[in-house]
């Protein structure tokens, strides 16, 4: 049985090597997501271990670096793309298993309320800690 | 196990196992069933290679992030939950895993840039010496990095 594809019937191939990737939401939303992830990141590992001196090495550096609403911004932005893309990275190794359609939604349903959470939870933690005196 | 009768039976193609003929068909990164044949190196060209490299390193990365956000659970208990677990993270075994770390976020990422421009149908036809030069990248950036954590610590 030729496996299901991840994003629905309208797909066109990619490469001319007879890939089985397709051009789906999935596949352009995880190139969108990747390309922010890339650069987030990077500014990610700049911002921590450049801009601040030697890294953020105690307790009270990371209250520091929190008071800057910028930081706040970028981490939080890159906290929803990297879960986004992640998830949705791991929802494609999933759907290659080639399981029926009840259990892929079931997985989109699952990873949604997943990456909710962590989002949810990076926000709890952002506050907790800009909160500290 | 019916790997031998797939390859030789035509009904194979659409059976028991499509990856296995996939594999011969093409190498550059066939759909496979899941984890269990990213080890096989049947007819696996560079392409293949490169795809097993991504999702090993994206699940990879994807472990780190949900550690990385559990350790950063530690702030919220205050600054000498934080700081005795800083502590630990400078020793050389966790610096070492900070190298594992950039290699996964570089070959992850460079090959990433790779896959979105020929998924975009760009430089298609030069897919191959992308990756190599990519590849060589993270390797130069990776040497770099690695000097400076161990330096740095």
């Amino acid at each position: 049985m030729q496996e299901q594809p991840a994003g629905g019937p309208n797909r066109t191939r990619w490469t001319p090597s007879g890939e089985e990737q397709k051009h789906t939401w999935g596949w352009v939303l995880q190139a969108v997501t990747g390309m922010l992830v890339l650069l987030l990141v990077t500014l990610h590992m700049i911002a921590n271990h450049f801009v601040v001196q030697r890294g953020l090495r105690d307790f009270a550096a990371v209250v520091a670096y929190l008071s800057n609403p910028l930081v706040v911004v970028l981490e939080v932005l890159f906290l929803v793309v990297v879960t986004w893309h992640g998830l949705l990275g791991l929802r494609a190794v999933l759907f290659d298993f080639g399981f029926s359609r009840r259990v892929e939604s079931w997985i989109t349903r699952v990873l949604w309320v997943v990456g909710v959470a962590i989002v949810f939870y990076g926000l709890w933690l952002t506050w907790v800690i800009a909160s500290y005196h | 196990m019916s790997e031998r009768l797939v390859e030789q039976s035509p009904a194979g193609r659409e059976g028991v196992d499509s990856a296995a003929v996939q594999r011969r068909t093409d190498g550059a990164s066939p759909r496979r069933r899941g984890v269990a044949s990213w080890g096989d190196p049947r007819g696996r060209r560079l392409g293949g290679w490169a795809f097993v490299l991504h999702r090993v390193t994206g699940l990879g990365i994807l472990i780190y992030l949900f550690l990385h956000l559990a350790v950063l659970s530690l702030l919220a208990r205050g600054p000498s939950a934080w700081d005795d677990f800083v502590s630990i993270a400078l020793s050389p075994f966790f610096l070492f895993f900070d190298v594992v770390l950039i290699f996964g976020l570089l070959a992850h990422g460079l090959n990433g840039i790779r896959v979105t421009l020929v998924g975009f149908g760009l430089v298609v036809d030069r897919q191959k010496a992308m990756f190599v030069a990519l590849m060589v990248l993270g390797a130069i950036i990776l040497i770099v990095a690695a000097l400076r954590i161990f330096e740095v610590g």
